[in-house]
């Protein structure tokens, strides 16, 4: 905009002088454009880029987080990584409910959303029933299903001790109440986006269908979901991100236990990092979340972008 | 990036830089009991617990405040999952307090200040056996005693059980007639109250006639498969396949572990005296509670599992270390505020006594009575972190794991951690 003003108040201007002035123009508009983009870009750096630079430095070094200075040990955190069973369980375990709870959080968020997807009082407050458990503190929620489901708690004592679940002391019942935990408190904010990506559908479009024939099911499956994808792209990324750092509430919960069955990924980088005092290898297993957690983000977001341009072609 | 990993590198990068502005120096900040102003606020890091309360420390301190104008003390209660990670996260933002009031891991001693080697330092509980590199660097107030088991005497009495077990077979044998008498044999609970059980009964094997063991297990002289941690879990496997203890123990929070065992639903509880407090304050209680020391696998009388109670370490990044070392001489030496320390949780200290309850005087029997005293799974020589593992491999048992397979964990781990 500004060269070009320039161009026309100066039309007589032979060629080197214009290209000498427009050379300063973008050089005028380039410092304006740095100068502007500096704070956020100190913020990021500051924040972001930094503190990975110091972790992947820590990953490398046997530093406990107390004594100085940290000794440089090559990759043997890294080689310990895969020789640690528990690392491996904790792996196994995240990528298990960041599997299963993606698929449940989605479908519930969007079956729920559907449901909900009418403006009356009842709905208004059925949504807000709906998001509260995601309001709610994450340790708040783990005490409080713990007191429900412990071997003492609500359920148990209702069922008596002859009926007795072991809702948190079987390793195979406690992953799945884990399970089931961390998607009930986390699909709320899942239905709360379909809502808002179902209400960006033109009704138009609805009813055109509808004019065409189309029964409920066609209706959802050949308009709405289409037109959701990117609604989908973006729950699908939050929930995958969320679940596979998933820690507060498996503390409340189990507490990792029993024997150490519920212990998620982000659970064992604490308990390496703080209980342990093994920072450096506490780093070197966030570094390693880290490279996965960019990596399942930009292999999702490609994918269901082409999902999405597949579909508008 | 995760925010939580985010977090976790930003912590480490101030770190870095509070390392390099202090010059990773080990020996700064004025000399113990030397310089420093004598008015100031002082930050304690406390341990808060049901009976351990900011309003506790607040009452304990509250006469040192009255005689010292100018000085105040903030209580502070950990932000993470326990004083000793949120020391760590303190220190590398740069806010540590000037006082720590709990049991740390050995591997923080070098962040501490060395108390100087006066009597009423020396004459602390257990000041010796908790030198790191020859330095005290926590005194306490008291000893907690843990190798005791609580047992509920009407169960005992309907089970059959005139006396109370010496050896870990009498201990197995009334663990069955408790639960044909129908309660639950041994009362345990998940989180980590089941591997603290486990040490509090099998240390005095593993440490009573070489306090040195973690030290040649560090050597590699000595193995779990070869030591008395084998014989224990071989005892508990068999209790969980008898029923004895019951599979699902491990869904029980401690707390809920403690109000079942008062509402006589079971018949025995290993735990530290500090269970004495609960005990004491429990109301309508519908049995009497008896306590002896843990079985041994002979039936000769335990040396007691004992840690130090309430202890106070004073950071060498202070600014009011003269200050804090007054206080903290006060807390450790006045007749006042040390009974109030031990007579909160039921702690011994040789010298002093309180009035107390017939559990607490039974207690005090045994603490006295007993051949000497051994540590925990934490402290000078043991790995960070083993007293997680042990819970982990004792609940292990619970998940259909064997004895065998448990103790060489047990090396597996150790021989994996040792040294790092």
């Amino acid at each position: 905009m500004r060269a070009s003003k320039e161009s026309t108040a100066r039309p007589a201007a032979s060629g080197a002088a214009g290209r000498s002035a427009r050379a300063r123009a973008r050089r005028r508009a380039t410092t304006a454009d740095i100068a502007m983009m500096a704070p956020p870009l100190v913020l990021v750096a500051g924040l972001i880029i930094v503190p990975i630079a110091i972790a992947v430095y820590l990953s490398f070094t046997d530093w406990n987080g107390f004594t100085s200075p940290p000794h440089l040990i090559g990759f043997r955190n890294y080689v310990r990584l895969t020789e640690d069973s528990a690392v491996r369980h904790a792996a196994f375990l995240t990528l298990l409910i960041t599997a299963v709870g993606t698929v449940a959080c989605n479908v519930l968020g969007l079956g729920v959303a559907l449901l909900l997807n009418r403006n009356n009082r009842i709905n208004a407050f059925l949504r807000v029933l709906v998001f509260y458990p995601y309001v709610v503190g994450a340790v708040i929620l783990g005490f409080l299903w713990s007191s429900i489901l412990g071997t003492s708690g609500a359920v148990n004592a209702a069922v008596g001790a002859k009926h007795s679940l072991p809702f948190l002391s079987d390793p195979t019942w406690a992953v799945v109440t884990v399970i089931c935990v961390i998607v009930w408190s986390s699909f709320g904010v899942n239905v709360v986006l379909y809502l808002a990506g179902l209400q960006t559908v033109p009704d138009s479009v609805i009813e055109a269908a509808k004019i065409d024939g189309a029964t409920p099911w066609q209706t959802f499956w050949r308009v709405k979901l289409p037109m959701l994808a990117p609604t989908v792209t973006v729950n699908v990324v939050l929930v995958v991100i969320g679940l596979l750092r998933v820690y507060e509430l498996i503390l409340a919960l189990t507490a990792g236990g029993p024997a150490g069955e519920t212990r998620s990924f982000v659970y064992n980088i604490l308990t390496s990092s703080f209980d342990n005092t093994q920072l450096g290898y506490g780093a070197a297993q966030s570094v390693v979340l880290m490279v996965v957690i960019v990596t399942v983000t930009v292999a999702i977001t490609a994918a269901r972008r082409r999902s999405e341009q597949a579909v508008a072609a | 990036m995760s925010s939580r990993t985010a977090k976790a590198s930003l912590a480490a990068g101030l770190a870095l830089s509070v390392c390099a502005l202090a010059g990773c120096s080990s020996s700064s900040g004025p000399a113990a009991g030397g310089g420093g102003a004598r008015t100031g606020n002082i930050r304690v890091l406390a341990n808060i617990t049901p009976v351990l309360t900011k309003a506790y420390y607040q009452g304990l301190v509250a006469p040192f405040v009255k005689s010292h104008p100018g000085v105040t003390v903030t209580i502070e209660s950990p932000s993470g999952t326990n004083v000793q990670s949120t020391l760590q996260q303190e220190l590398v933002s740069g806010s540590a307090p000037d006082i720590v009031a709990s049991t740390l891991d050995p591997v923080v001693a070098q962040q501490m200040i060395a108390f100087p080697d006066s009597s009423w330092v020396t004459s602390t509980p257990l000041s010796d056996s908790n030198k790191v590199d020859g330095k005290i660097w926590q005194v306490a107030t008291g000893q907690q005693n843990q190798s005791l088991v609580y047992y509920n005497q009407t169960a005992f009495q309907k089970a059959g059980i005139t006396t109370p077990p010496k050896s870990l077979a009498e201990f197995t044998a009334d663990l069955a007639k408790l639960k044909g008498a129908g309660y639950v044999g041994l009362q345990t609970a998940g989180e980590w109250v089941t591997g603290a059980q486990f040490s509090m009964m099998a240390n005095p094997g593993l440490l009573g006639d070489d306090p040195g063991w973690y030290a040649e297990r560090n050597k590699k002289k000595v193995t779990f498969e070869q030591s008395a941690y084998n014989t224990y879990l071989k005892a508990y496997e068999g209790w969980i396949k008898t029923g004895a203890v019951p599979k699902n123990s491990l869904g029980e929070k401690y707390q809920t572990s403690i109000d079942t065992f008062l509402a006589g639903k079971s018949g025995m509880f290993v735990m530290g005296s500090w269970l004495n407090a609960s005990v004491n304050s429990a109301k309508n209680l519908s049995f009497k509670v008896g306590v002896f020391p843990t079985p041994t696998a002979d039936g000769s009388t335990p040396k007691q599992m004992s840690g130090q109670a309430q202890p106070y370490s004073i950071l060498k990044s202070s600014k009011h270390q003269g200050l804090a070392l007054d206080l903290v001489k006060y807390l450790v030496t006045d007749k006042s505020a040390v009974t109030a320390s031990l007579k909160s949780e039921g702690n011994f200290r040789a010298g002093y006594s309180y009035p107390g309850t017939e559990l607490d005087a039974a207690v005090g029997k045994i603490v006295d009575t007993a051949p000497g005293t051994v540590n925990g799974t934490a402290g000078p020589g043991v790995n960070a972190g083993f007293g997680n593992e042990l819970n982990t491999v004792v609940q292990s048992l619970y998940t259909g794991e064997s004895a065998d397979k448990a103790v060489a964990k047990l090396d597996s781990w150790w021989n994996a951690n040792a040294g790092q």
